[in-house]
C-alpha cells in the first residue's frame, strides 16, 4: 500500500471528509481490476461509480469494505485505516451487495436482528434498531413473514436496511436496484437520496447512467478499472463543450454513413453500433440536414433521428469510445 | 458474540427446514423400530441341531424337543453348515446329537453328547449349562423308563410315555438364569442393536447433509457481507461449528431418549456413553463443515453426502455386525468412524464396558473429529477470504 504522503493534494483529510480511497491498486493474475483509482466522500454526499459491467466497480467496493486486499493504495473511513482484518473502522461503513445476502428462511426481523449483532447491538438497542429499519424502509407489517415470501422489491429493501442497523456514517451500494421492477427502483432511489439528506456518505455504483444522474451529487465514471473522469454531473457534461448525441436508426451501408458524417465539420465522433450511428456533434441540430443528405447520397435510408443534450451517457461515450451499457 | 449470533441462525434455519426434520426426527425412529422388531431377540440361547439327527428316532426327537426350554432351535444341513453359522455368531451353540443315541440308551448304556459353541467363553460355559440342564431332562425321563422296564419286565419304549406323563405333573426344582453380559462380539439383537448403529448412521449423514446450509450460505453472499462488519472469518467458522454440533447433540438426544422410552433400550455406563455421543457429535460436525466446505451447491451436498453417509455406514458396521464380514472388508471398515462408534457401543452395550473399555475408540474417534474440523476450517476460511 501506498503511505499517506502518497495521497494526492485534493484528497488530503478534511473533518468533513468519511471516504478516501487514494491510489487503490487490485489485479487478479495478469487482469488488471482496478487501476490506481482515488476519490472521496463527504458526510452528506452521494458519490456515484459509473461504469459497464466489469468497469471495476465491485471490486472497488469490496476494497474499501474490506473484503479484498489491495495490492496497493490506501483506504480511509472516517480517518481510521480499513483492512480484510475486523478492524474498527468496519464498524463505520453499511454494505450493501448487490445479491439479496439475506437468510431467505427467517423472518425480516430474525435478518436484522442476526446482522445488527455482527455489529455489537444487542438486547433493548438492537429491538429498538431493528424497529425503526423496518418503519424506515416500510417493513413493519412484514417484520415477521419469512424473507422467502417477500418480493424482489421488499427484498432489495431489507438487504439495504440491514446495511442501516448500525447507523453507518459511509453507506456503501453496490448497484442496488439490478433486477428490480420499476416501482421498487424508485423506492429504492428515494431511500437512498434520504440517506444522503440525512448526512450519511453514500457511495453508490451503478451502471444506469439515469441513477447516477438523478441521485449523485458528484459521479466517478470508471472504466477498464481506471477512473477516467469525476466530477459532478455539470463539471462532466461540461467536458463535452457545447456537444450533442445524435442517434441515427439506418439501413443500408452504416460504415460509409459514419466515414462521410467524420468529414462533416462539427463532428467530433461517429461509431456504429447495433445498427444505429451514434454521433458527438457540436451544434447537432444544426448539422443534421448535411448529415441527412449524406446518408441520401450513399443510399442509407435514414429511419428515425434523435438528438439529445450531453447526458453522462455521452460523457462516457466521449472518454471511452464506447457506450455505457455495452 | 459473533459466533454465537452465527450459531443460532444457523441452528434456527436447521430446525426451520421440515424436510430435514423428517430425516432428523421421523426417519431414525421409524428406521430403530422396524429393525429392532424385525431382527428381533428371540430370548434365551441359538442352538443347531443337524437335520438328519433331529428326524430321527422318538429319543432324539424328544432330546431335541427338550434342546428349545434352552432356546430356540434351528436346524442345520450338515455339521460343516453348522460350525460356519457357528463363526458368524449366528448360533451359540450346536449339539451333535449321536445317530445311535436311541440304541445306545435303550440297551442301558452310557451317552456322550457333543456341543459345540463358539463366541466368548462366558457365553460357552452358559450354554454348556443351558445344554446340560435339557440334556438332564431328557435323561430324566430316559432313566425312569429303563428303571419302570426293569420293575415291569417290559421295554424302556413302552415306560417312556409314562415317564414322560409323570415328568410333566411332577413338580420341578430349576435355576432361573438371565443372559445379560452375553460377551458376544457383535451388538444385541433387537432395539438395542438398530439404536445405537441408528444414532450413528443417521448424526453422521444428517451433519453431512446439512452442509447445504454452509454451501447456501456462502452461495447467498451472507459471510461475504458479514465480513464487511468487525468480525472475522474464524468466529464465523466457529458459529457454525457450534450450530453444527448442537444440532448433533440434539439429534443423538432424541435417539436415546426414544430408544429408551419407546424401545426400553439400555445405553450402558452413563459417562461412558456420555463421551460416546458427544465425541460422535464432533465426527458429525467436522463431516458437516467439511461438506460445507467442499461442495459447491447444496444440491451437491444434499445428494453426495447422504450416499457418502450410507457408504461409510455399511462398511463401519451399522447395517450388520462386522464380525460377520471377511477380515479385509472388516479392515477397510475401520477406515471410517463409523467402525470405531459401533465398536465403542458394542462394548458398552455387550460388555457392559466403562469410560476405560473404550478408551482407544475415543481416542480414534476424536482424532477423525480433529482432522475434519481442522481441515473444514482452513477450507473454509479460504473460502470465505477469497
Amino acid at each position: 500500500m501506498h503511505s499517506v504522503e502518497t495521497v494526492p493534494a485534493h484528497l488530503e483529510q478534511t473533518s468533513a471528509q468519511v471516504l478516501i480511497a487514494s491510489r487503490l491498486a487490485k489485479r487478479f493474475g495478469d487482469r488488471v481490476a482496478v487501476d490506481d483509482v482515488s476519490f472521496a466522500v463527504a458526510a452528506g454526499e452521494t458519490y456515484g461509480l459509473l461504469g459497464p459491467n466489469g468497469a471495476g466497480k465491485t471490486t472497488t467496493i469490496r476494497l474499501i469494505c474490506g473484503l479484498l486486499r489491495a495490492d496497493a493504495g490506501q483506504i480511509l473511513i472516517a480517518g481510521q485505516p480499513i483492512s480484510t482484518t475486523a478492524t474498527p473502522a468496519k464498524k463505520s461503513i453499511g454494505y450493501v451487495p448487490q445479491e439479496i445476502a439475506l437468510y431467505p428462511d427467517l423472518t425480516a426481523r430474525e435478518n436484522l436482528r442476526f446482522f445488527g449483532r455482527l455489529y455489537g447491538l444487542h438486547g433493548k438497542a438492537l429491538n429498538h434498531r431493528v424497529g425503526k429499519v423496518l418503519d424506515l424502509i416500510g417493513l413493519s407489517e412484514r417484520g415477521r413473514d419469512r424473507v422467502e415470501s417477500f418480493s424482489g422489491g421488499m427484498k432489495r429493501r431489507l438487504n439495504i436496511g440491514a446495511g442501516l442497523l448500525h447507523e453507518p456514517t459511509l453507506l456503501v451500494l453496490d448497484e442496488p436496484t439490478v433486477g428490480v421492477d420499476p416501482q421498487s427502483r424508485h423506492a429504492v432511489m428515494e431511500s437512498v437520496r434520504s440517506f444522503g439528506a440525512a448526512g450519511m456518505a453514500v457511495l453508490y455504483t451503478t451502471h444506469y447512467m439515469e441513477e447516477a444522474e438523478r441521485l449523485c451529487d458528484r459521479v466517478g465514471i470508471i472504466d477498464h478499472g481506471r477512473l477516467v473522469a469525476e466530477g459532478t454531473r455539470r463539471e462532466l457534461v461540461a467536458q463535452l463543450g457545447e456537444h450533442d448525441h445524435i442517434q441515427l436508426t439506418a439501413t443500408g451501408d452504416l460504415a460509409a454513413l459514419a466515414d462521410r458524417c467524420r468529414g462533416l465539420e462539427g463532428i467530433d465522433r461517429a461509431d456504429v453500433k447495433d445498427g444505429q450511428i451514434q454521433l458527438l456533434a457540436t451544434e447537432g441540430r444544426r448539422l443534421l440536414p448535411a448529415v441527412l443528405e449524406a446518408a441520401e447520397r450513399i443510399g442509407t435510408t435514414v429511419r428515425s433521428v434523435e438528438v439529445a443534450e450531453p447526458d453522462l451517457e455521452a460523457v462516457f461515450l466521449h472518454l471511452t469510445g464506447t457506450a455505457l451499457r455495452e | 458474540m459473533t459466533a454465537l449470533a452465527v450459531a443460532a441462525a444457523s441452528l434456527r434455519r436447521m430446525l426451520r427446514d421440515r424436510t430435514a426434520l423428517f430425516f432428523v426426527v421421523l426417519l431414525p425412529v421409524l428406521v430403530i423400530a422396524i429393525i429392532g422388531t424385525v431382527v428381533h431377540n428371540p430370548g434365551g440361547f441359538r442352538i443347531g441341531v443337524l437335520a438328519g439327527q433331529a428326524a430321527g428316532p422318538a429319543l432324539a426327537t424328544s432330546l431335541v424337543d427338550d434342546l428349545g426350554a434352552a432356546g430356540p432351535v434351528e436346524f442345520q444341513t450338515d455339521e460343516q453348515a453348522a460350525r460356519t453359522a457357528l463363526r458368524r455368531g449366528e448360533l451359540d451353540a450346536v449339539v451333535l446329537v449321536p445317530v445311535d443315541l436311541e440304541a445306545t440308551l435303550l440297551r442301558g448304556d452310557d451317552v456322550v453328547i457333543p456341543v459345540l459353541a463358539g463366541g466368548a467363553e462366558s457365553t460357552q460355559s452358559a450354554v454348556r449349562s443351558a445344554v446340560s440342564a435339557a440334556v438332564a431332562r431328557h435323561a430324566e425321563r430316559v432313566q425312569a423308563a429303563a428303571f419302570a422296564a426293569r420293575r415291569t419286565n417290559s421295554s424302556v419304549a413302552e415306560q417312556l410315555p409314562r415317564a414322560t406323563a409323570l415328568q410333566r405333573v411332577t413338580p420341578r426344582i430349576s435355576v432361573s438364569t438371565e443372559n445379560v453380559a452375553s460377551g458376544s462380539d457383535y451388538l444385541p439383537l433387537g432395539f438395542g442393536y438398530s439404536a445405537p448403529t441408528m444414532l450413528v448412521l443417521f448424526v453422521f449423514i444428517n451433519a453431512l447433509a446439512g452442509g447445504a446450509t454452509v454451501v447456501q450460505t456462502r452461495q447467498l453472499g451472507i459471510y461475504s457481507r458479514a465480513l464487511a462488519a468487525p468480525v472475522r472469518a474464524r468466529d464465523l467458522v466457529f458459529g457454525e461449528t457450534l450450530s453444527y454440533l448442537t444440532f448433533a447433540l440434539l439429534q443423538s438426544a432424541l435417539i436415546i431418549g426414544t430408544g429408551s422410552l419407546l424401545f426400553g433400550v439400555s445405553w450402558g455406563n452413563l459417562p461412558a456413553a456420555i463421551a460416546l455421543v458427544v465425541t460422535w457429535a464432533l465426527v458429525g460436525t467436522g463431516a458437516g463443515m467439511l461438506s460445507g466446505a467442499v461442495f459447491k451447491t447444496p444440491d451437491q451436498a444434499s445428494a453426495i453426502g447422504p450416499v457418502v453417509g450410507i457408504a461409510f455406514a455399511m462398511l463401519g458396521g451399522c447395517m450388520w455386525p462386522l464380525e460377520i464380514v471377511p477380515e479385509t472388508v472388516r479392515t477397510v471398515g475401520h477406515a471410517t468412524p463409523h467402525a470405531w462408534a459401533v465398536d465403542a457401543w458394542i462394548t458398552l452395550l455387550s460388555r457392559a464396558g466403562g469410560l476405560a473399555d473404550i478408551a482407544t475408540d475415543l481416542a480414534v474417534l476424536a482424532g477423525f473429529a480433529a482432522g475434519m474440523l481442522g481441515l473444514a476450517a482452513v477450507l473454509l476460511r479460504r473460502r470465505l477470504s477469497s
